[in-house]
């Protein structure tokens, strides 16, 4: 919900009129009283939705924390075993019964940015597999030994082998957040279609933040977390976490004090009171007095989301922030968790930035680099889904793990794997999906997704889904979406 | 668009009960015009059916059985939108998404009430008619139009429209109010205490017209309305991956200059379109010309010429003709009269240019300074239609000469044009050869200066540098002679003698023989050096025996792969030719004309779009709304709109006034439709009321909109009212990480894609990748960049103790805080709450072991005041750059 006036923007003057009070209401930040006002709520942007057909999408989600993991992740080492690899290592794809992954016409999906010499090739020489697999939880599901304690929620988890996507470069980051390749330019992210079709449930805080360093801007920047045209109200906010002020400009400069500022935003208070009543129908100004008010209070309600301390010593220990490797991400998954549960909308957290392509990106070194990444990611993550869960959250909190491209089945170099946008894994858990479930699959070396193939904007389709939206009622007048920019809901793995 | 004043139309005309939420011209026209309007408009009529106008769905002439008004839910039109037949639903797949149920049942409820529709809806036989497609003529002005609405032709079209809508034009605005909109709406800029005490004291009507005058006279005009072009053109800075260029180019901002210079002198708004599609062929030796380019050079792409095509195609159409002629890429143009053959061939007349950075006096390197530029490099390449708009399936068959579309009948001729020398070859500028020359002199005489103060006079190497520089300086000079008389022997090559022909290639010998001596003297020294580096590796007191080994080794191996050189170098002394590396590179001697041929055809006076668009974003930046709503498509989707006649009597005035903007900016401030209060007072409260109730939204421009200012005024005015503005114009594009700390106006920071100032993004900054219009966002986020960044404290420090100087005491100070920052007089309400702020403020600031600090590691530069009272005075002052009135034109 926002205040909009002039232009191009969804809400109209009329609109406005029609829907006074709940403008009056709506902010950048959303507001508490919408959370019952706006459950399913998506139509306060004048697009033309009946009530009724919101409500045939009873929403299973609230928040959702979206993981992503910066660089490509290799598929077939994470939660896509291929011991076929073990076998055939060695032999180029030719010369194993699977040479037809080289003859299909899925190969023809790739687009390229730019042409690089050096990599987005489809490696020849199988390279084994680096790392054991074994059944995890009561469904068996095959998690890769370097994730044994997202292992243990395996029963919560529902692992997509079967992604796609078009770019074999790092600006698939960007085509994963935006459902669109880097060559068409930026459009609203998953967040942020997100955060503009529902109401927030708590006035203090931003309702889409980010953590983590986000991506480069090599491969869309910010523009991973951006709104684009939806306008910055509706733009992930970035939080530094391990900052005094986790928020730009939440707090007054150094030598300011808090009792100053606070005379001064009453007198502010009392100036525009007098200003409300020379300008009684002037809208912006009642939504500037309040997005004012809203300024207050975050500065004292992020500061205190942060607050991690406030934990007890056993969670935080859960949560790995004693151990340096898993510190910076488990105060991450941390937050995230009390940010979902002061009813922040949408929480994007990126892991292993590099300033660059990022540090999933193992050309070479796979082993060691995939060690290091899922060892300071693993045991937060665990810590994250088993304290949901726990907490009566889960159901309530749709995780996603995601990445922009699985690797390579070939080996690129002597030990490392090359990007592979044909068939990739991420997954899923809470918010209303099945768990212990996989679905879908790439083939025999993990090539390509083969069965039930999803391009990313399905998952946005079904995260939307989740949180009581309908993608195709997300459309902004003048502003054209492609069928595919939709996505499909992934149906089978609703519970 | 209004609803309501429509709707009550639509009762008015038709005398029907049409619920004000079924209406057809809001709800119904735009459904069609969305589904249907694609295969069933003016343009394609599948099945031969349109659906264009109520009379036409009604089927009023043709009977066309879609509609039934006894059982509207039976009716066909409503089977076939809800059908789940594939075969049989409309929109078909892959035209278009399926109507809603919301919008079935809207549809349904509208034949209900008998598919009311307004009997004069415009229904057009083809495409040419669109009202957009004609060429604008002066429309006859009433003549019965009463003072003080007579004198001005826009007073008068508004006067007759509001008249005929029964609306009462309200009172003009407060004068200080006036006043401030005037200066922010003409130089982004607040008045100062001066500048209302000067027009207060004024009573004359010429104070006005006067204070217009001066403002657009300002140089500070260029700035701000600058700035609204390089939304419109797209002004990016380079985009880059860490230094790598991705897009736009390096010193663009030599474009961002020409466009501020060129609004500064009311440069014609068609010389400005030839110089920025053509400036190199127009002008091709004229620097401060070719800087105009930079609307060319902005859609560098670097890794898809694709791209890069592309976006100059779909936004020159956009920019200067309101045309969406990137739709036609794939297909035919969807709703518009434009083919994709068409749009190739608008293509092709981009095709053979390029850009390139031109060297500057002073700098010869120019990734430090340059000026980037477009020119034709090469004609032969041809254009072909993209099958389904993929470049990977270009149609061989049918390569396309470059044309524009047809439905424009303004003429369009390509003339070659052929470049003088220096134009093609731009290291023929004067200075070049001069600071060559020199540099290289001073190359010399570093090296004699270095072997005067060495203790070593006979020292091999330093002998040796001098030896290398004299042949540089030689080989520089003799390069240039060659270079020079290669280029007029070309020139005189009618009359040109044998002799002179010879001597030419004389020259050449004798620069290639220096450029070889150069280059085994440079070999010859490093072989001194490097005997001296083996020489020092082995003298090395290093104890590690392995490791000194390793680095004689090594020194050694460097020292075979100079010698080695050195024989190379020594054996091509005994060349004789004349090759010699070129002084610059060369470019074609002659251009295409194409998009000369371009700009004259956007410019020709038969052109029925360019002046309307232009017109139509100028009023949108003074009135808050413009007069064509979609202001980049002027295309079929663009119904006619309500104020047709004062767009195209303002598009005839820009073409028939020369095209001067300063003219039309000058008409419209003059006129007192744009005085208008935006608010009511006492006196006119019921005007205002009773003219909400017919248009409350404002379509007829009977109030003044209340604006919020853009991004770059906030940050600006901040500065502005401090005194603290740094006014310098132009130059290279600074950080905008020192956005909070330079003092410069905004315009001048970097602004690309991943480099943009949060404070201004937060603001509704342009996007730079496309920004016809800015949106105006209220986020919290805004209020803590107020309330909290270091630049608004700092200069509300800076603003109190300036303004403390003038006042005296408390009242005083209120006073002069509200002219300085609001432009206005506080009501006695707002000075009995900020004076009582001010004691209560200054009590408690005078404890402060009392108070806590703010946990904020943000540093200000300008330290608060030690004494509480004005501490207190720079918190009121900061309240009200917090106020919303200080980001408000009201």
């Amino acid at each position: 919900m926002s205040m909009q006036f002039g232009n191009n923007r969804p809400d109209s003057f009329s609109e406005r009129h029609r829907r006074g009070f709940l403008q009056d209401l709506g902010l950048g930040f959303g507001s508490v009283a919408l959370s019952s006002l706006l459950q399913g709520d998506s139509t306060a942007h004048g697009n033309e939705i009946a009530e009724s057909e919101l409500k045939k999408i009873a929403p299973k989600a609230k928040s959702v924390i979206w993981l992503f993991m910066i660089g490509g992740a290799s598929h077939m080492e994470t939660f896509d075993p291929k011991p076929q690899l073990n076998k055939l290592a060695g032999k180029t794809i030719k010369e194993t019964p699977y040479a037809r992954v080289l003859e299909s016409p899925y190969l023809a999906n790739e687009r390229v940015v730019a042409f690089d010499p050096n990599n987005g090739f489809i490696r020849n020489e199988i390279y084994p597999l680096q790392v054991g697999f074994a059944p995890r939880g009561e469904s068996g599901i095959e998690i890769s030994d370097w994730f044994p304690h997202v292992g243990e929620c395996a029963d919560d988890l529902c692992v997509i082998r079967s992604m796609w996507t078009e770019d074999s470069n790092h600006g698939a980051q960007l085509q994963f957040h935006t459902g669109r390749h880097r060559v068409d330019g930026f459009f609203p992210t998953v967040g942020s279609w997100a955060t503009y079709g529902l109401g927030s449930l708590n006035d203090n805080l931003p309702q889409f933040v980010v953590m983590g360093t986000p991506v480069a801007d090599c491969c869309g920047g910010r523009e991973c977390h951006r709104a684009n045209y939806l306008g910055p109200q509706y733009d992930g906010i970035p939080l530094d976490i391990d900052s005094d002020i986790p928020l730009p400009y939440a707090a007054p400069p150094g030598g300011v004090y808090q009792e100053e500022q606070a005379g001064e935003f009453e007198l502010l208070r009392q100036l525009n009171q007098i200003s409300s009543e020379q300008f009684p129908t002037d809208e912006a100004l009642r939504a500037r007095v309040r997005s004012y008010e809203l300024a207050f209070r975050m500065q004292t309600a992020v500061p205190d989301v942060v607050r991690l301390q406030d934990e007890t010593a056993q969670t935080q220990r859960d949560y790995g922030l004693d151990q340096p490797e898993t510190k910076v991400f488990g105060r991450q998954m941390l937050t995230a968790r009390r940010l979902v549960e002061q009813g922040v909308r949408f929480v994007q957290v990126y892991h292993g930035s590099n300033g660059g392509a990022g540090q999933w990106d193992n050309h070479k070194g796979l082993k060691a680099g995939h060690t290091k990444l899922c060892k300071q990611t693993d045991q937060p993550i665990g810590a994250l889904l088993k304290d949901l869960k726990q907490r009566g959250l889960l159901d309530e909190t749709l995780v996603v793990w995601a990445t922009e491209f699985g690797r390579t089945p070939g080996a690129q170099s002597s030990n490392g794997r090359d990007h592979h946008p044909y068939g990739f894994s991420v997954w899923m858990a809470g918010g209303g999906v099945k768990g212990g479930m996989t679905h879908g699959a790439t083939d025999e070396i993990g090539f390509h997704a083969v069965e039930d193939r999803h391009y990313v904007t399905d998952i946005h389709a079904t995260l939307l889904h989740q949180l009581g939206l309908n993608p195709h009622e997300l459309v902004v007048p003048g502003r054209q979406r492609l069928e595919r920019d939709f996505g499909h809901v992934i149906h089978d793995v609703l519970a | 668009m209004s609803r309501t004043i429509l709707a009550v139309l639509a009762i008015v005309l038709v005398g029907s009960n049409l619920r004000a939420d079924v209406d057809y011209e809001s709800d119904i026209k735009p459904l069609f015009q969305e589904k249907c309007g694609a295969c069933h408009g003016v343009l394609k009529q599948e099945g031969g059916l349109r659906l264009d106008a109520g009379s036409l769905i009604r089927g009023d002439e043709s009977p066309n059985g879609l509609l039934d008004f006894d059982q509207p839910a039976d009716s066909e039109l409503i089977h076939r939108v809800a059908t789940s037949d594939p075969d049989e639903r409309m929109p078909p797949e892959g035209e278009g998404t399926p109507l809603s149920a919301q919008q079935i049942e809207m549809l349904t409820q509208w034949i209900q009430l008998g598919a009311p529709s307004p009997p004069d809806e415009e229904i057009i036989e083809s495409p040419s008619e669109h009202w957009a497609y004609q060429n604008p003529t002066r429309p006859e002005l009433a003549t019965d139009i009463p003072e003080p609405w007579s004198s001005n032709p826009i007073d008068v079209l508004m006067f007759d429209q509001w008249r005929q809508s029964q609306l009462a034009p309200v009172p003009p605005a407060d004068p200080s109010m006036a006043l401030r909109r005037l200066h922010l709406d003409v130089t982004g800029l607040s008045p100062s205490r001066e500048d209302q005490a000067e027009f207060a004291s004024d009573p004359s009507t010429d104070a006005w017209r006067q204070r217009i005058d001066r403002l657009l006279d300002d140089p500070a005009y260029g700035e701000k309305w600058g700035r609204h072009w390089m939304d419109v053109w797209r002004y990016s800075d380079w985009d880059g991956y860490k230094d790598a260029l991705r897009g736009s180019q390096r010193h663009i901002w030599h474009w961002r200059d020409w466009i501020i210079e060129s609004l500064n002198a009311d440069k014609g708004y068609d010389t400005m379109i030839h110089e920025m599609l053509a400036g190199d062929e127009i002008a091709p030796e004229d620097r401060d010309v070719l800087r105009a380019t930079g609307f060319l050079a902005r859609n560098f792409h670097k890794s898809n010429r694709d791209i890069w095509l592309d976006a100059t195609v779909e936004h020159t159409a956009k920019a200067f003709l309101g045309m969406t002629i990137a739709c036609a890429r794939c297909h035919d143009h969807k709703y518009d009269p434009i083919s994709q053959r068409e749009y190739y061939a608008f293509r092709a007349i981009f095709q053979p240019h390029k850009i390139r950075t031109d060297r500057l006096p002073g700098q010869p390197d120019t990734a430090k300074l340059g000026l980037p530029r477009a020119y034709d490099a090469d004609q032969s390449v041809p254009t072909y239609l993209y099958v389904a708009g993929n470049e990977k399936n270009p149609d061989k068959e049918h390569p396309l000469d470059p044309s524009v579309p047809e439905i424009v009948q303004a003429p369009f001729a390509i003339e070659p044009v052929s470049l003088s020398h220096e134009a093609s070859r731009p290291f023929l500028r004067n200075y070049i050869e001069a600071e060559d020359i020199a540099s290289a002199e001073k190359q010399l005489t570093s090296a004699q200066k270095a072997l005067r103060e060495s203790d070593d006079k006979q020292d091999a190497i330093t002998l040796q540098q001098v030896t290398v520089a004299e042949a540089n300086l030689q080989f520089i000079r003799q390069r240039w002679a060659a270079t020079k008389a290669k280029i007029i022997g070309v020139e005189a090559s009618d009359s040109e003698t044998s002799e002179e022909r010879t001597s030419a290639k004389d020259l050449a010998v004798q620069a290639a023989n220096s450029e070889r001596s150069l280059l085994f003297q440079r070999s010859l020294l490093e072989v001194l050096k490097q005997r001296k580096a083996v020489a020092k590796a082995k003298e090395s007191k290093e104890t590690d025996e392995a490791k000194k080994k390793a680095a004689i080794n090594a020194a050694t191996k460097k020292l075979a792969e100079v010698e080695k050189k050195l024989v190379d170098a020594s054996v091509e002394l005994v060349a004789n030719d004349a090759k010699f590396t070129p002084v610059g590179k060369s470019y074609p001697s002659t251009s295409s004309g194409r998009r000369t041929a371009l700009a004259r055809w956007i410019t020709d006076p038969e052109n029925p779009l360019t002046a309307r668009v232009a017109v139509n974003h100028i009023w949108t930046r003074y009135f808050g709304q413009p007069l064509v709503p979609s202001v980049d498509d002027f295309g079929l989707r663009a119904s006619q709109p309500v104020h047709h006649k004062l767009l195209d009597w303002l598009a005839v005035e820009l073409i028939e006034k020369d095209w001067s903007m300063k003219h039309i900016h000058r008409l419209i401030l003059q006129s007192r439709t744009y005085q208008l209060a935006s608010s009511a007072t006492v006196e006119s409260e019921g005007t205002f009321a009773k003219n909400a109730e017919m248009d409350p939204d404002n379509l007829f421009f009977w109030r003044a909109n209340v604006r919020r200012l853009e991004a770059e005024l906030v940050r600006d005015n901040l500065l502005v009212v401090a005194g603290t503005l740094d006014k310098s114009m132009g130059g290279p594009d600074i950080d905008f990480k020192q956005g909070e700390t330079t003092p410069r106006r905004s315009v001048y920071f970097r602004h690309a894609y991943e480099k943009q100032m949060p404070m201004l993004v937060v603001f509704d900054a342009a996007n730079p990748t496309d920004c016809y219009r800015r949106s105006e966002s209220i986020v919290p986020q805004q209020a803590l960049a107020l309330a909290n960044s270091p630049l608004a404290i700092d200069q509300s420090r800076t603003t109190a103790a300036s303004l403390s100087a003038e006042a005296s005491d408390d009242p005083a100070f209120v006073t002069e805080a509200y002219a300085a920052i609001l432009g206005r007089e506080p009501s006695d309400s707002e000075r009995s709450a900020c004076e009582s702020f001010l004691t209560h403020q200054a009590t408690l600031l005078a404890d402060s072991e009392k108070l806590s600090p703010s946990p904020g590691a943000a540093k200000t530069t300008v330290p608060p005041a030690t004494d509480a009272n004005l501490r207190a005075r720079e918190n009121l002052v900061h309240v009200l750059f917090n106020h919303n009135d200080f980001v408000t034109v009201r």
